[in-house]
């Protein structure tokens, strides 16, 4: 009978399909007719035709990645569809570790940033976009153009080497991350809690960040392009004394007068600038429900505010996949990455002149009388004072580090069967850098300086190069089962891992090489001042994975993860490994007693046990090296010297890897129609075996009195808060906030045999600063308490100890007092007191995000309190004609002012002590920005399909206590927190575009 | 197309899983060990000379740089602290004015290069048990880290007095940890004794210089410093014998022009018996760190000139009276520089002229630890930072020894012995010599050598001498520097501290 009507009855729709945000045509979507399996799809332009008969009138849209579109056709022929990308699918999915999951199913601590929420921020780095954004997961920064911040995942698991958390990029392991364009990131995936980084067995003990890159969505060809532009200053700087003022000072320390000069030279002004930065991102993406494919371009430039200095990288991008048919996949993720950076005065991996790293330092000290540069000639600070000219510090040598890195992996992905997946993939990362280090030929004559003299010089031009080249593959190899019947879910995998990375340097240097930079290669220095040097560094790792999920009703969850891993970095008998863990949930809002309440959307509780562990040691930490090239010139000058050996180092040849237990309890709520939702997390984190520099006798004769072994115990315990609300109030305005903070204690609860650590050597009298001992927190400071200043010799002559005997004799009025600790009647090391830690009690984040019409705003601040900061800047102050800071001239103490917190004019060489300690706490906004998106009924004859120009600020306030340039003070656990050489927080103010075609 | 992958999947698995141990097997890169370099023992001796260069004062070890000339010579009363006021107040000042504590940096890293370059010797001694060279060669070498052994020993109990007496390389740490030789005090005789005994092989199987390399220890060496080792212990006998079997032996002579003694010309002359020796390798300069630099003639005033260094290490004005009128040794000991206000600066041997006094920061210089950047060749000229040999024995000592030794046992012909030396000074002879003209002699012979405070100490009279130079020295305390708190606190107080510190 259908049939028969069927031809008569028929009448054709048409209509087009189209991406709900940006316009852009959808080509390959679905279009059924509902209720049957008539259907068509939609071509290239995104456009379709179907009959329908009379009884057929509803019409579904759909297309991988949106949500399905229902449309009642009624007396309509043209239908037009608009489908909107099905952002829920991708929130709920949470990328685990050789697998994803839905969020709602994971029993461990992870959380999800997306890649548009990072890429907003103009940052080199992934991870300082990241600041503020996640609980748990502390980002701290130097700020130096070039350089990667440090990460620390629910504190500090080890006091050794080995801070750096595991990158994994498309399944390439690595710890740097600084080659991949944050504009290619879609999720970056943090897993917090051991029993989330257990799959990553050895190598999770700091936590693990998986990043996920772009890939093509089948559908039209696409292009985007995105800049940012703008410029950068220092945010904060520290007012140091003037001309008139200095003088003041210095005669009031020293009695000597200094001359009258001509000069007031602000010695920050001469060497910092307002910076230019700018990013710039294109994008070509398409393909078919076959394949897909993204090609995406970055280059991003960073001038740096210290003249001179200046970042650059260039960053290609193809990803792309391809089905062979329904049940195989391959696919291919790489990059490839080039940066320049030049005079960054951080991590110059090579014998470098010093003179860059010294500028901040000399810019602190140099006297205000001095010219920077007068007439093509320098102003002779070392003649004065003994301090570098640090404008001439910052011209006299050019560092340059070039680095090129080719990055990828690929896979091939069968499912035989419905429930069955198997995959190998195979990643490489190959990196080659190259560091040059120039220095030019000076004198301390009148052809450099306003007058001769002084020890700034370099009588013989040099040039220094290393080039270091790296490889590393790992190869995984997984199978998944996913199986459900009745109310059971289970999802398998099983797997292995190995990886093996290998690195090699060489090193030259000649001397006399004309300053001309096309002359800067090694053939044109004199061949009799050559050097050379060079080593390599191997290592490999295998694993055994397993990993089961186990969903009952969908309501209690159970996962099991158990690595065995084995490294070449351990000696033989410790080199395997189990690292299993547990983790159980249960979503009570899906229980029938919850289905009738309104309140919770989600209500969810999880716990978990894992453990993790951490191998990282130097490679040779338990082998006897011999080292080489100890020699002898026992014919003095008349002739070369003879090669000679030591065995400097003593070993542990027992070394095992660290191990760290940690257990996780959390709730997890949405309420109020999901509009608010929210996380509490606690957490118990214990690690064991933590490697730790032992000092050792030094009778024995080692080369640093040390041994690493494994000894110590640290805990880390917290906190974590998470909050969001989505708010709308009508169709035109919405809005975001989110919060999060996160309280950590950390603490070392036993050196169980071992020897407390001696860290933040500072230098003059200051000695070390920080000391690392039983019940306190790594690293923590530890240093002569001042009780206040001397204000007569009476007081001075009753400053005694029990014994009667005077503690300090030979102080003056206007000198510190400081507590006598032990009573011995001395001030010396005996004496010192813990006085806190740079390590934060708690730290925060606040998001905002506002719509309304065409304008988006956002702000993120990130904070942190309770931590100590050491302004070792003020503590190597050597000598009294180095300049000191306004407020010392002002605040000091003098017979009328009796200040009990600031000693006299002095020549410092002050002991360390907590007079240098200040509140690292600050708060700072982060990022601001405000964008207005055009409407698309403006672009379409210039054919455009999106547009959007923005504003923002980045790091635009900060409100801090310290008085130094930043309190955000990265460095190895027990020598962080000090501010030496730090580069000052930049303000950037940038605008940009992003347009999609 | 399937079993195709299948078989990927399967030949992965086995492969994979099968060869993991071998695959985990890396040797070290880059790293020789004990096993792989069949030249090690020969190696590890030049190794154990190597770490005498050590100078890494404020770091982890100094053996003859910024820290040894602070406790030798600008403790003493024949040298001040120099530099300006303010400068490295802490910890040479400390040393200087004797207000040092525990904490001492220098103290320490003495202390830990001392122990450095004892670990090195003892890990030589270990590795030659086992080389397979000649019994006869293998003697020769071990003579010669023995007489090193014994020579660091030797700088160790002058220093501290007692110390912890480490003849052995330990396993590992807990080997180490248990044994108290680690960390507690031999007595002072104990350490003496080890020392004869080092030195005695060392005498016993070194060939004399003659028959020996430049610049290795040989037997002259290890007489001497055994002789010197008697005279400290005042068992004159076997100085004497040792000095007058090494006078006999002819093998050394004064040179005839006092000051060219330090300069590279000087270097491993007749009259040297044992030095430090400085040079070149890998085109760089080889030489104990900041030496020269710490000792260089300093900008000061106007400045206006490229100065030699920080300006430390000054003669004093007490040595400057010591010398006799017309004794040629004092203007080849001391850089006077020009105070006359005719700013005629002061012309070195090399023609290299200091300024005058107002663009110079101090008044006195040690003229033995010039090196010219015009006259000397050095692998790297362009620092401040130059090779320079340190005389360590000359036979100038050798004669004094023998003089001293001689007074004390009524042997021998101190005063022809003294006079020798006088002679070469320019000096008249005297008729007779007491005790007080041999240490008279010996202190403006060996002057800024690294020789005064030890040897005031060994003659009783640190204190006394020192007190009169207004120096804040405590006598029973003084005399010694003080244990490192950081072994101390190390050794759970096993290890004991000196008197009164």
């Amino acid at each position: 009978m259908t049939i028969f009507h069927a031809h008569s009855q028929s009448r054709r729709i048409t209509g087009s399909v189209k991406d709900g945000q940006d316009g852009s045509p959808i080509p390959g979507a679905n279009v059924v007719v509902q209720g049957t399996s008539k259907g068509t799809t939609t071509d290239l332009d995104g456009n379709f035709a179907i009959d329908l008969s009379d009884t057929e009138s509803v019409l579904n849209f759909s297309f991988v990645g949106y949500k399905t579109s229902t449309v009642e056709v009624g007396d309509r022929t043209v239908v037009d569809v608009t489908l909107e990308a099905d952002i829920t699918m991708l929130a709920d999915v949470v990328v685990v570790g050789y697998g994803i999951q839905k969020k709602t199913d994971i029993t461990g601590a992870t959380a999800s940033v997306k890649g548009e929420e990072l890429s907003k921020q103009p940052v080199l780095t992934a991870t300082q976009a990241m600041q503020g954004k996640v609980a748990g997961v502390q980002i701290i920064s130097s700020g130096q153009p070039g350089t990667s911040p440090q990460v620390r995942i629910r504190g500090l698991s080890t006091a050794l080497g080995g801070t750096t958390t595991l990158f994994v990029v498309d399944g390439v392991l690595t710890d740097d991350i600084s080659n991949i364009n944050t504009a290619d990131i879609v999720s970056m995936d943090v897993l917090k809690d051991a029993s989330s980084a257990a799959i990553y067995g050895s190598r999770g003990a700091n936590g693990v960040i998986i990043i996920t890159t772009r890939q093509g969505k089948a559908g039209a060809f696409k292009i985007n392009y995105n800049n940012n532009i703008g410029i950068r200053q220092a945010s904060n700087l520290v007012e140091m004394a003037n001309a008139e003022e200095y003088r003041n000072y210095v005669q009031a320390a020293t009695g000597e007068i200094v001359p009258q000069s001509d000069y007031d030279t602000d010695w920050y002004d001469t060497i910092l600038r307002t910076a230019l930065q700018q990013s710039h991102n294109i994008s070509l993406s398409g393909g078919t429900d076959k394949s897909t494919f993204l090609i995406n371009a970055g280059y991003l430039e960073d001038e740096g505010i210290v003249i001179g200095n200046e970042f650059k990288r260039l960053t290609l991008r193809l990803n792309s996949d391809y089905k062979i048919n329904d049940k195989v996949t391959l696919g291919l993720q790489s990059s490839y990455g080039s940066s320049e950076n030049q005079n960054g005065f951080n991590n110059i991996d090579i014998d470098a002149f010093g003179n860059i790293g010294a500028v901040y330092n000399n810019a602190y000290r140099a006297s205000p009388t001095i010219a920077s540069k007068v007439g093509g000639r320098y102003g002779n600070t070392s003649a004065f004072q003994n301090v570098g000219n640090p404008l001439l510090d910052v011209s006299n040598n050019r560092v340059k580090v070039l680095e090129n890195r080719l990055q990828g992996s690929s896979f091939l992905e069968v499912k035989p069967t419905s429930w069955l997946s198997l995959r190998t993939s195979i990643g490489a990362d190959w990196k080659n850098s190259l560091n040059r280090v120039y220095a030019y030929e000076f004198r301390a004559d009148e052809n450099t300086f306003l007058i001769a003299g002084g020890n700034q010089l370099n009588p013989l031009s040099r040039l220094n190069v290393k080039q270091i080249q790296s490889f590393r593959w790992v190869w995984d190899n997984t199978a998944t089962i996913t199986k459900s019947f009745d109310k059971h879910a289970f999802t398998l995998l099983i797997g292995t891992t190995a990886e093996k990375y290998k690195q090699h340097w060489i090193s030259a240097l000649r001397k006399d090489v004309p300053p001309d930079e096309n002359l800067w290669y090694i053939n044109v220095g004199d061949a009799n001042t050559s050097q050379n040097d060079g080593k390599g560094e191997a290592w490999s790792r295998n694993s055994y994975l397993a990993r089961l999920n186990y969903a009952f009703d969908e309501k209690y969850l159970l996962t099991a993860t158990i690595r065995t891993d084995g490294s070449s970095r351990l000696p033989g008998k410790n080199r395997w490994q189990q690292y299993p863990s547990f983790g159980v949930g249960w979503i009570a809002s899906r229980e029938a007693f919850m289905l009738d309440q309104n309140i919770f959307d989600l209500l969810k509780l999880r716990a978990s046990y894992g453990k993790v562990g951490n191998d990282q040691v130097p490679t040779d930490a338990y082998t006897s090296i011999v080292t080489l090239n100890t020699p002898y010139a026992f014919n003095g000058s008349v002739s070369p010297a003879t090669n000679g050996a030591q065995l400097k180092q003593l070993i542990d040849p027992n070394l095992t890897w660290e191990s760290t237990t940690e257990y996780d309890v959390a709730l997890e709520f949405e309420m109020l129609n999901s509009r608010l939702s929210g996380e509490v997390n606690y957490y118990n984190k214990k690690v064991d075996n933590a490697l730790i520099k032992v000092p050792i006798f030094n009778t024995i004769g080692d080369d640093d009195n040390a041994i690493i072994t494994n000894v110590a115990s640290i805990q880390n315990k917290g906190v974590e808060v998470v909050l969001n609300w989505k708010g709308e109030i009508n169709t035109k305005l919405s809005y975001t906030i989110g919060a999060n903070a996160t309280f950590n204690k950390n603490e070392v609860v036993a050196l169980n045999g071992g020897q407390a650590i001696w860290g933040g050597s500072v230098g003059a009298a200051q000695g070390f600063t920080t000391y690392t001992d039983n019940g306190q927190p790594v690293g923590s400071f530890y240093v002569l308490k001042v009780l206040g200043v001397f204000n007569t010799d009476a007081e001075v002559n009753a400053y005694v100890n029990d014994e009667g005997e005077k503690i300090q004799p030979t102080a003056k009025p206007g000198t510190f007092k400081y507590l006598d600790k032990n009573g011995d009647g001395t001030i010396d090391d005996s004496d010192r007191v813990f006085a806190g830690s740079y390590q934060p009690k708690a730290y925060f984040g606040l998001n905002l995000g506002v719509n309304y019409k065409n304008w988006d705003f956002a702000l993120s601040i990130y904070g942190n309190v309770g931590n100590e900061v050491y302004n070792g800047k003020k503590g190597v102050r050597i000598d009294g004609k180095d300049n000191i800071e306004r407020d010392m001239v002002y605040n000091r103490w003098t017979s009328g002012s009796r200040s009990q917190t600031e000693p006299a004019a002095n020549t410092g060489n002050l002991l360390a002590s907590d007079y240098f300690i200040e509140s690292g706490s600050f708060a700072r906004i982060n990022n601001l920005t405000i964008g207005y998106t055009l409407r698309p009924t403006l672009l379409e004859r210039v054919r455009i399909n999106s547009l959007r120009v923005f504003v923002m600020s980045q790091n635009l306030l900060t409100y801090k206590k310290y008085s130094g340039f930043t309190a955000e003070l990265p460095g190895d656990p027990t020598n962080s927190g000090i501010e030496l050489s730090a580069y000052p927080t930049t303000r950037t103010i940038s605008a940009g575009v992003n347009i999609s075609f | 197309m399937k079993k195709i992958f299948y078989s990927i999947f399967l030949f992965i698995t086995v492969v994979s899983s099968s060869c993991s141990d071998q695959f985990l097997d890396v040797p070290v890169q880059g790293g020789p060990t004990t096993s792989s370099d069949p030249k090690l023992a020969e190696r590890l001796v030049t190794g154990v000379y190597n770490s005498m260069l050590q100078g890494d004062s404020w770091g982890n070890g100094d053996v003859h740089g910024f820290a040894f000339l602070t406790v030798t010579s600008i403790i003493s009363d024949d040298a001040d602290k120099g530099s300006t006021a303010g400068d490295q107040q802490i910890p040479v000042g400390d040393i200087d004015n004797f207000t040092l504590t525990p904490s001492n940096r220098f103290a320490e890293t003495l202390w830990s290069g001392h122990y450095k370059a004892i670990g090195a010797a003892n890990k030589a001694l270990e590795a030659l048990e086992t080389a397979s060279i000649s019994e006869e060669e293998k003697n020769k070498l071990k003579g010669e880290v023995r007489f090193l052994r014994g020579y660091f020993y030797f700088n160790l109990v002058r220093m501290y007095g007692g110390v912890p007496l480490v003849l052995r390389v330990p396993r590992d740490a807990a080997d180490a940890n248990s044994d108290l030789a680690f960390q507690t005090r031999a007595t002072e005789e104990q350490v003496y004794t080890s020392i004869k005994s080092d030195l005695t092989f060392a005498y016993e199987n070194l060939k004399v210089k003659s028959q020996s390399l430049v610049g290795h220890a040989n037997k002259g060496a290890a007489g001497a410093l055994l002789a010197k080792v008697h005279m400290y212990l005042k068992e004159w006998q076997p100085a004497f014998d040792l000095t007058k079997e090494i006078i006999e032996s002819n093998q050394y002579q004064l040179v005839e022009d006092y000051a060219t003694i330090w300069r590279q010309a000087g270097d491993n002359s007749s009259e040297s018996i044992f030095e430090i020796q400085t040079g070149e390798f890998n085109n760089a300069n080889l030489n104990i760190n900041n030496y020269t630099t710490a000792q260089g003639v300093r900008v000061g005033g106007k400045g206006g000139w490229d100065d030699l260094g920080w300006g430390f290490n000054n003669p004093s004005t007490s040595l400057i009276a010591a010398y006799e009128p017309d004794d040629l040794r004092k203007n080849a000991t001391i850089i006077f520089v020009d105070n006359s206000g005719e700013h005629h600066g002061t012309i070195l041997w090399d023609g290299f002229r200091i300024p005058s006094s107002d663009s110079v920061q101090n008044l006195y210089y040690n003229y033995k630890a010039y090196a010219s950047n015009s006259k000397e060749n050095y692998a790297d000229p362009g620092t401040k930072d130059l090779p320079k040999n340190i005389k360590i024995l000359r036979y100038a000592e050798v004669l004094l020894i023998n003089a001293e030794a001689g007074l004390e046992l009524g042997q021998g012909d101190p005063t022809a012995r003294v006079n020798e030396v006088r002679e070469r000074a320019g000096l008249d002879d005297l008729g007779s010599v007491d005790i007080d003209d041999v240490w008279q002699e010996r202190r403006i012979e060996f002057a800024m050598e690294h020789d005064r405070f030890w040897d005031l100490v060994r003659q009783g009279r640190a204190a006394e001498v020192m007190q009169a130079a207004g120096k804040n020295f405590v006598a029973g305390k003084h005399e010694r520097l003080p244990i490192p708190i950081s072994q101390i606190l190390l050794s759970g107080n096993k290890l004991k501290q000196n008197d009164q510190y």
